[in-house]
């Protein structure tokens, strides 16, 4: 299924040429989503269906909504958005978004082991099962090392951007 | 168009890293260049899938969720500190950036 790979390819690359040429910071967030999601759906072609889900949860999800929040926050209200909402390469990404978001929902439906075919991978591989295996056992210490790094980032975050420091 | 090897791979993310560059170095708006660091540690995770499921060891999947994890610390601090400046500066254009210059 190497069209599954090209689609998603030039669909990230594209996206991340808007991004990084749109002149507000908004249409610039919806292109990285569109980065993400592209990217979402190599990584379950790549047998790597948890990172896929972490990808959209994380990034797709978590990430990018703080940032278009701070966006917003930052942006001057009212006319700069409803200037954001007419322009129509905002509406194209928009309209690309969906479909790569519709597309990935279905091939994820459809199964993409059927999809990627024949592989000499070892049984299972990528499952969450093995994932789990794996970071719970041999990456320990460094998962708890990332939970105290977010704990941090979290006090860090909310002593920073307080009003009165 | 040849099967998709992890040459493929490498190139696109590669050209995906180059774009967060590009990005980084051109733009003066604050929010797009953390959007562009984004785009490279995307890049990056890209990489490490794929070199996970081509030389078939899983560890690079669990790499990328450590670099989730510090995606959203980064995330999580920067915009903090970029709202704690735009109260001082009103601003998000880097050039006006200049309070710690001597």
């Amino acid at each position: 299924m190497d069209i599954y790979f090209w689609v998603f390819a030039v669909m990230a690359v594209g996206a991340g040429v808007f991004m990084i040429s749109s002149k507000d910071p908004l249409p610039s967030a919806l292109g990285l989503l569109t980065v993400f999601i592209a990217l979402a759906s190599l990584y379950l072609h790549l047998n790597a269906p948890l990172v896929a889900i972490f990808q959209v949860t994380i990034y797709a999800g978590a990430i990018l909504v703080l940032v278009v929040f701070v966006i917003m926050l930052l942006m001057t209200p009212g006319e700069r958005l409803g200037e954001v909402q007419r322009n129509v390469s905002y509406r194209i990404m928009g309209a690309i978004l969906g479909l790569c978001a519709t597309t990935l929902i279905g091939l994820g439906l459809k199964g993409v082991y059927d999809l990627v075919g024949e592989r000499s991978l070892p049984e299972g591989f990528g499952s969450p099962n093995q994932f789990g295996e794996l970071f719970f056992r041999n990456f320990l210490l460094h998962f708890e090392v990332a939970s105290v790094l977010l704990l941090v980032a979290l006090i860090g975050a909310i002593y920073i951007a307080k009003k009165k420091v | 168009m040849g099967t998709v090897t992890l040459t493929h791979y490498i190139l696109l993310a590669s050209v995906l890293f180059g774009l967060g560059i590009i990005g980084f170095v051109t733009r003066r708006n604050a929010l797009i260049l953390f959007m562009s660091v984004e785009l490279m540690l995307n890049a990056v995770n890209l990489m490490l899938v794929a070199f996970s499921r081509f030389r078939a060891d899983l560890s690079g999947q669990v790499m990328v969720l450590f670099i989730y994890t510090v995606a959203a610390a980064e995330v999580a601090v920067g915009l903090a500190l970029l709202i704690s400046l735009f109260r001082h500066v009103r601003t998000v254009d880097i050039n006006n950036f200049n309070i710690l210059k001597g």
